[in-house]
């Protein structure tokens, strides 16, 4: 592989990355707030958000992404393939992330939240300084796993264009007629960069700890 | 007018205060008034509804019927019946604070930070003035080394003991303990009780549910027993001890050790 090769694909390393990061950003929040919602059991709400939910964690990604681009220029949006890539994997995501924090506030002990409010903490300070750092401990593990499928997952976007760091892989070969190497490269790469991922849940483990009475 | 009064000067003034679990009674018309400084024990059997008792008076456990007062206002409902938003309830309850007897301490935060996050985070204290009283109030039970610890690395009585000054911390006009010391190990009770006995020597308001008999006559003021929802006896802790009114109460403390005076 010459120096070009290598450019190329540390750049699809880059596409993979920060699509990703976005996704997985936009992913935890919005399933956290998906799951606050449906706490509060509003009727048609909670099942519309229901139908999404197991709409989205049945459709493969590929489909999904496909679904989006094409359907885009008749719904009169203007999407990039980035955007759209972007979308299907948060579409994606936020379901099971919806799920993994609705199930933290299911086990969330009354007893704690219980002991904020007789302080005189209102139900959003007890949300924010009690319940959430807690819920985030116990999530952890479950919320790095899924950003680990997420990553695992991304080459489906190649689907629409985008040339992420499996899809480079095949230009480089294109030109080298080199396939092995590139494709080792890509495989440490996304080694690398769900080993990060690993280490933060082991830092968050030692945290959780804590927790364990 | 007179009852305004009365209740004004009453840490805790309780009427006709009614509550069902579905179809069962738990409290019916029960009237208490806990004077400022005074120290209320509330007994009897497993399921007498006490414990619903306590947790009525910082509406932890919501009332069907009757009112509360702490320290001369109404928690839960305004005087009209309008129910009280969140924010208002929640100004009221930090007029309370609670002593459990599962200890619930915040296993995320260490222990200076269980006793600073309310005052910080409800009052608006700042910072090192939230440490500053906090660091006292850990001090007074006993704490202090284990300042920078997280619960889990505590004993029973020690966690009970932070969870005291994290209740304290909150500066409250009446403490509310549920049963502080049922969930310890019995060499760890003492610890708990000699902490509590120092608050009621310093005056503190305090209403508490309790088993431990010697102790109830040691530091009460006001003996309060209750029995399928009803108070069917009051006294002062000697004539409660000595010369209770009713078979009932008889009976009850011939199952109970025994309390000499501590």
């Amino acid at each position: 592989m010459n120096a070009s090769a290598w450019h190329m694909l540390l750049e699809g390393a880059w596409t993979t990355l920060w699509i990703s990061a976005v996704s997985i950003a936009i992913g935890v929040m919005a399933g956290l707030v998906i799951a606050l919602i449906r706490l509060a059991r509003i009727p048609i709400v909670d099942q519309l958000l229901v139908l999404y939910i197991s709409v989205a964690r049945a459709t493969p990604l590929v489909t999904l992404a496909l679904f989006i681009f094409l359907s885009a220029p008749d719904l009169g949006l203007d999407l990039n393939r980035s955007v759209a890539g972007i979308l299907a994997l948060t579409l994606n995501t936020t379901a099971f992330n919806a799920e993994i924090w609705r199930s933290a506030f299911r086990n969330f002990s009354r007893e704690q939240s219980e002991a904020a409010m007789a302080t005189g903490m209102t139900p959003w300070v007890t949300f924010r300084r009690i319940m959430l750092p807690q819920m985030v401990i116990t999530s952890l593990p479950g919320l790095v796993n899924e950003m680990s499928f997420l990553i695992k997952g991304s080459p489906a976007i190649a689907v629409i264009g985008i040339v992420d760091l499996t899809r480079v892989t095949n230009r480089i070969s294109a030109v080298t007629y080199e396939p092995l190497p590139p494709i080792l490269v890509a495989g440490v790469l996304y080694m690398a960069i769900i080993g990060c991922l690993v280490w933060l849940q082991r830092l968050a483990e030692r945290r959780a700890n804590r927790l364990a009475t | 007018m007179s009852e305004a009064n009365t209740s004004e000067m009453a840490a805790v003034s309780i009427r006709h205060l009614s509550k069902s679990f579905d179809d069962v009674e738990v409290l019916r018309d029960v009237e208490l008034e806990v004077k400022t400084g005074e120290v209320v024990t509330i007994i009897g059997s497993s399921g007498s509804g006490k414990s619903t008792l306590l947790r009525c008076i910082n509406w932890l456990e919501k009332p069907d019927r009757g009112s509360i007062h702490i320290a001369g206002q109404r928690i839960g409902v305004h005087e009209d019946g309008r129910p009280m938003p969140v924010r208002e309830l929640a100004k009221v309850r930090a007029k309370t604070g609670m002593v459990f007897q599962g200890f619930n301490l915040w296993p995320h935060l260490n222990v200076l930070h269980n006793v600073t996050e309310a005052p910080i985070h409800v009052q608006g204290a700042s910072k090192r003035e939230a440490e500053e009283r906090a660091m006292a109030l850990l001090e007074k039970v006993g704490m202090v080394d284990k300042r920078d610890s997280y619960p889990n690395t505590l004993s029973g009585g020690q966690k009970q003991r932070v969870a005291i000054a994290r209740a304290l911390a909150m500066q409250p006009e009446v403490m509310l303990f549920d049963e502080p010391t049922s969930a310890l190990d019995p060499e760890l009770v003492g610890e708990v009780l000699a902490v509590i006995k120092d608050l009621s020597a310093e005056g503190y308001t305090m209403v508490m549910v309790t088993h431990e008999m010697a102790f109830a006559r040691a530091v009460s003021d006001q003996v309060v027993f209750l029995e399928k929802g009803l108070i069917i006896e009051r006294a002062d802790p000697e004539t409660f001890f000595t010369t209770p009114k009713t078979d009932r109460v008889r009976k009850f403390l011939e199952n109970h050790d025994t309390p000499s005076p501590a």
